[in-house]
């Protein structure tokens, strides 16, 4: 395990992972970026959550299927630890009623694990740049999420409301029905990156309610 | 209909209430006996004997006769007018005549009656009324003011005379009367009013009321038990409206015969009710009955025919002896089989209580036993008869309502046991339907899994076994792409789309548009928001996968087409879902073997999935269709409905 403390543009990736060969995958597609650098490797949930708070990563890539813990508590951990770190579910398949369960637990995006070597850097670079992965079916899921717990949200006194926008129904309904972020923002007028933005955000969103509680919790706890 | 049975655990709170029956009936006789006990009035002075002289033979010497003086007993002589002169009691002293409140009571008299003081007659009684009519005096008690103006100085000196006129079988004549101050006689006389007369017209209306009443419930349930007791009451109604009609509209003869008659049907149809009621339908006592009746209508005709009142009174003895032997039958037969019910020994008990008071009538009224003949005693045993009748009539109506209530509850209490296993039942159905529907998903995932990963798998297998030295790694780098491009398809039909087309195609455009970049074909995306459709289960997912699959095949490989446009759009009819190309087209029938297969394969899934499938020229190119009907309101599923055929 090591920890390069390098310049701050260079993107650093932590890897929470039991098994080898996804590493060695990770290291090999990391070759085609020298300027990135996998800066810690757990294979377990209980040397994460000792190791993987203190790392200075941007991107984490943690593995929901872990051998001692779950991989939605790691999220949840690393989610209030380091709030502006990319959190990236690694995962076989979409299998997108997980990968809900992982946006709320404060997942920023997913990336499949049979991809090769260029799909993940590219993922994680769409990842770094703002975007976020998304397929029809967790299009279809968040719409469903987000708009039957928009009056729950609604209602909390936090006052934090998640409600979606006119736009970002727009975007989801569009993805849904199988769309690709180029051809979203065609018809909808806008940028790419902007289509990226708003999934990211809906991410965000997601887990937003997350978030607060588990800062509450950590207040109460003492522990912020 | 058959009488609810009483709990056995109620038998020891019976057992408590005929006692205090019995000793209410016990109490009522004692009363009866005091009211009736023939005391001495404080001042009044009972005459036992008079002097009888016929007013119509003035030749024939007065005789003294003994009270009571009945006529029927006497010679024919007798039968006409009677004067009665009263020997005023040496023991009645007044001094000043208009200082006197001197009353004189008449308990029974008649049939009609005059009462002359010192030559006036100072009281009367159907006395001046026409020969032809009809009165009858002897129920009624009369108290007679003496006028103080008419009484002579020297009370030895004052002449007092009843004269009575008679008339045959009515037992007419004179009873001891009673002499002496007016309040304490004005008391005994209302005793007796209230007795004989009130305590008559009570039973009439109870007796009515009591008739109609069965007689509505034998109407309403026709029981025959009903009707029995409303024409014993209804008759015994007639007999008591009889007794206390002082002027009855009817001849005498009628009046006879219907007040006696009326008396033995009420004993008969009394006895067949009570036959009845016990439910021994005892052969005996019914034809004791029926032989009571009939022999009352002759005897009693020729009881008036002959006006001899001997046969009267050997009626009354017969039809008394007969009450008593059927009442002792009825109980021996129904103590020996062990059916005594709670209403039967009440009805029991007052039927012995009524007829103790009927011997005893019979014997101080009829016979001339010692005892006060005043008063009936027969009245109050009637009395408590009708309203024992009155509770055995509600326990026999409100017991079918019991019972029905009973019966009720026995049957909510099985449809709810049954209903409990129609859920069991139910329960089971649906669970075993569960397991039918699991094991069919199972086995079509294994066959999925079989036919599409398996078969990669093997593939794959296969060729690195036999090209170990010659290990193309692209090749299986690819295979395996497309054994986890397999899965991952099979797992995306079991994700929860409910139907809805647009997500289904975008699952699928994920997996194939890799495939189809590399191929240099371009894919037009142009699906619109379609209603959901209901076959599109996880089966009917995994068949539209497989047929679009097989669709995106024949392009890459056999159109040479560099664009394909997926259409979905839907009307009234329908949604439609297209997948067009830019290629070379399709010639139909130049394209045997696989692609025939093909194409039956796309059918025959397109067929499961209820829809129709169409192929047309688009000029340059092949479209291929998918129209999926809009169920019908009543026709179900489109998987339910009329086979679909597949067009090309």
């Amino acid at each position: 395990m090591a920890h390069n403390r390098n310049m701050p543009s260079t993107t650093q990736i932590y890897l929470i992972e039991d098994d080898r060969t996804v590493l060695q995958f990770v290291q090999h597609a990391l070759a085609l970026r020298p300027d990135w650098r996998l800066v810690g490797h757990s294979e377990t949930f209980a040397h994460a959550r000792i190791m993987a708070p203190n790392s200075l990563a941007d991107v984490y890539l943690v593995d929901l299927g872990l051998p001692d813990g779950r991989g939605e508590d790691m999220l949840r951990l690393l989610a209030l630890t380091k709030p502006e770190a990319e959190l990236l579910v690694f995962t076989v398949f979409g299998d997108e009623s997980r990968l809900i369960s992982a946006l709320q637990s404060g997942a920023t995006g997913y990336v499949l694990k049979g991809c090769n070597a260029t799909e993940l850097v590219e993922a994680i670079e769409q990842i770094c740049d703002g975007g976020a992965p998304i397929s029809p079916l967790l299009a279809r899921l968040l719409l469903k999420q987000l708009r039957s717990s928009a009056p729950v949200q609604a209602a909390d006194n936090s006052g934090t409301v998640a409600a979606l926008s006119e736009r970002e129904t727009d975007v989801l309904k569009l993805v849904a029905q199988g769309y690709v972020n180029k051809e979203i923002a065609s018809r909808l007028g806008i940028g790419t990156a902007t289509v990226s933005t708003h999934i990211k955000n809906l991410y965000r969103k997601l887990a937003v309610h997350t978030r607060v509680q588990v800062v509450r919790a950590a207040q109460e706890r003492g522990l912020l | 209909m058959s009488q609810a049975a009483t709990p056995k655990n109620a038998a020891g709170h019976w057992i408590g209430g005929y006692l205090v029956l019995a000793l209410l009936l016990l109490m009522l006789l004692g009363a009866l006996h005091v009211v009736s006990r023939p005391g001495q009035i404080e001042g009044v002075v009972r005459v036992q004997h008079v002097n009888a002289s016929l007013p119509d033979r003035p030749h024939v010497a007065p005789v003294q006769v003994a009270l009571p003086h009945i006529l029927d007993d006497q010679p024919p002589a007798w039968w006409g007018r009677v004067d009665y002169a009263i020997p005023w009691p040496a023991q009645l002293h007044y001094a000043d005549p208009a200082q006197t409140q001197l009353a004189l009571l008449l308990p029974r008299v008649g049939t009609r009656f005059r009462v002359l003081l010192n030559g006036s007659e100072i009281y009367h009684v159907g006395w001046h009324a026409p020969q032809e009519s009809n009165f009858l005096t002897a129920w009624f008690p009369y108290l007679v003011i003496l006028p103080p103006g008419l009484l002579h100085p020297e009370p030895q000196q004052n002449a007092l005379h009843i004269q009575v006129r008679g008339q045959l079988l009515e037992r007419s004549g004179l009873w001891p009367v009673q002499i002496g101050p007016h309040p304490a006689l004005f008391e005994r006389h209302q005793t007796l009013h209230l007795w004989q007369v009130k305590g008559t017209w009570i039973m009439f209306i109870t007796s009515v009321l009591m008739g109609l009443l069965s007689l509505y419930l034998w109407s309403a349930v026709r029981e025959r038990l009903f009707l029995l007791l409303a024409v014993a009451t209804l008759a015994h109604s007639v007999r008591l409206g009889l007794s206390v009609t002082l002027e009855p509209v009817l001849s005498y003869g009628w009046y006879f015969y219907l007040h006696r008659f009326s008396f033995a049907l009420f004993i008969g149809f009394f006895f067949l009710f009570c036959d009845e009621l016990l439910g021994l339908r005892e052969r005996l006592v019914r034809h004791l009955c029926w032989f009571l009746i009939g022999f009352s209508a002759l005897w009693l005709a020729w009881t008036l025919f002959s006006q001899n009142y001997d046969y009267h009174r050997l009626w009354a003895g017969i039809t008394l002896a007969l009450a008593g032997f059927m009442v002792a039958w009825l109980l021996f037969k129904a103590w020996r089989r062990g059916s005594l019910q709670a209403d039967h020994v009440l009805v029991a008990l007052v039927a012995i209580f009524i007829f103790v008071t009927g011997l005893r009538d019979f014997l101080v009224v009829k016979l001339n036993f010692p005892g006060d003949a005043d008063l009936r005693w027969t009245t109050l045993g009637s009395l408590a008869l009708l309203f024992t009748l009155g509770w055995v009539l509600v326990q026999r109506a409100t017991a079918s309502t019991r019972e029905v209530y009973r019966l009720n509850q026995s049957l909510a209490g099985m449809v709810a046991k049954r209903e409990a296993e129609l859920c069991q039942a139910f329960e089971q159905l649906h669970a075993a339907q569960q397991q039918r529907a699991i094991e069919g998903e199972r086995r079509r995932l294994m066959r999925d899994m079989h036919d599409g990963l398996g078969s990669q798998l093997v593939q794959t297998l296969n060729m690195v076994r036999s090209q170990k030295a010659t290990q193309d790694s692209r090749s299986v780098e690819s295979m395996i792409y497309h054994a986890l491009e397999e899965l991952r398809l099979m797992l995306d039909s079991l994700e929860p789309m409910e139907g809805d087309l647009p997500t289904i195609l975008g699952t699928f455009r994920q997996r194939v548009e890799p495939a189809l970049a590399s191929a240099g074909i371009e894919l037009d995306w142009q699906i619109e928001e379609v209603p959901a459709l209901a076959g599109l289960d996880a089966q009917g997912v995994m068949h539209l996968f497989r047929c679009m699959q097989e669709i995106f095949a024949n392009v890459v490989k056999h159109s040479r087409a560099r664009r394909v446009t997926v259409r979905t759009r839907s009307d009234a009819q329908g949604v439609y879902l297209s997948v067009i190309d830019d290629g070379i087209g399709m010639a139909v029938g130049s394209a045997p073997g696989k692609g025939q297969r093909g194409l039956g394969n796309l059918r025959a899934r397109a067929s499961k999935l209820g829809a129709r499938l169409r192929f047309f020229d688009a000029q340059p190119g092949t479209g291929v269709e998918f129209v999926f009907p809009t169920p019908r309101p009543d026709a179900g599923s489109p998987s339910k409905g009329p086979p679909l055929q597949a067009s090309a």
